[in-house]
């Protein structure tokens, strides 16, 4: 039998989850850049900028 | 959807995969032979079938959009790319350092591995070439045909260790015979599952919502 090798799982479980927070984060964050470019666009040209 | 069904499925997302987690290492037993390092496919198996649905998408996504000329098929199969390619590279990974203890090496050229990582690099190409077009009517023209060539890719990884000699071993799930997975690490296989795939529809709908904000208004405040 092989031994346990535990810090081989948490490494697999670890990678996993910064890969999935971090794109979750990228998304969070892209929005948020979005919806500020958004505001002040509007801000400028008020109706200008609605959304198709 | 609305934003308010999008955070109630996020949220169901995370129930599941916090349920997984307990099924990968409270319910399913340590593997006779593996030991614990088995405990990796509770992530591995269900990151490559998330990444299959995605690919899947990308193919739906890109017919959808040559066939019709709507946007909003192409904002689906552009989303579904850059999700198959993060579930993509989970597979990669974990694979890897599934190996590294059970095979002895972190890689080896072996047929689905391979096949595996041109999958991953055909679907990272279209995701530069998506942002190397600026005109979206233009960009949703050129990478719907990437999209629909790519995915000749899915079934070639899937049936590699069938066609070729490989280290990799056969499919267990998802192949022609019954599985031979004993039954309570079956079931934390389906559970992760199920987590993986609410997790990926949450992400999809996330970023759809967010390609169709960039497409509204972006050209907008460019001129």
């Amino acid at each position: 039998m092989m031994p346990d090798h535990w810090g081989y799982v948490f490494a697999a479980y670890c990678l996993t989850a910064a890969a999935v927070l971090g794109y979750w984060r990228h998304l969070v964050r892209r929005r948020r850049a979005l919806d500020a470019r958004l505001r002040r666009v509007k801000a400028v040209v008020p109706g200008k900028a609605a959304i198709r | 959807m609305s934003a308010r069904a999008t955070r109630i499925l996020g949220g169901l997302a995370l129930l599941a995969l916090a349920t997984g987690l307990a099924a990968g290492f409270g319910y399913a037993p340590r593997e006779a032979i593996q030991g614990n390092v088995q405990r990796i496919m509770y992530i591995h198996v269900p990151a490559v079938l998330t990444a299959y649905l995605a690919f899947g998408l990308v193919l739906v996504g890109s017919i959808g959009a040559l066939a019709t000329g709507r946007m909003g098929w192409d904002r689906l199969a552009g989303a579904a790319a850059e999700l198959g390619v993060l579930f993509t590279a989970v597979t990669i990974v974990s694979g890897s350092i599934w190996g590294k203890p059970t095979w002895g090496t972190w890689w080896t050229w072996d047929a689905r591995l391979t096949s595996t990582a041109v999958l991953f690099l055909v679907y990272a190409g279209y995701l530069l070439l998506r942002a190397m077009v600026d005109e979206p009517e233009r960009r949703a023209r050129i990478a719907a045909v990437v999209g629909i060539v790519g995915a000749a890719n899915i079934p070639i990884v899937h049936f590699s260790v069938k066609w070729w000699r490989a280290l990799h071993q056969p499919s267990t799930i998802l192949g022609p015979e019954s599985s031979p997975i004993a039954g309570p690490i079956a079931a934390a296989l389906f559970v992760n599952w199920v987590a993986f795939t609410l997790l990926f529809l949450y992400l999809l709908l996330r970023r759809v919502e967010l390609a169709r904000l960039e497409d509204a208004w972006v050209p907008e405040t460019r001129r």
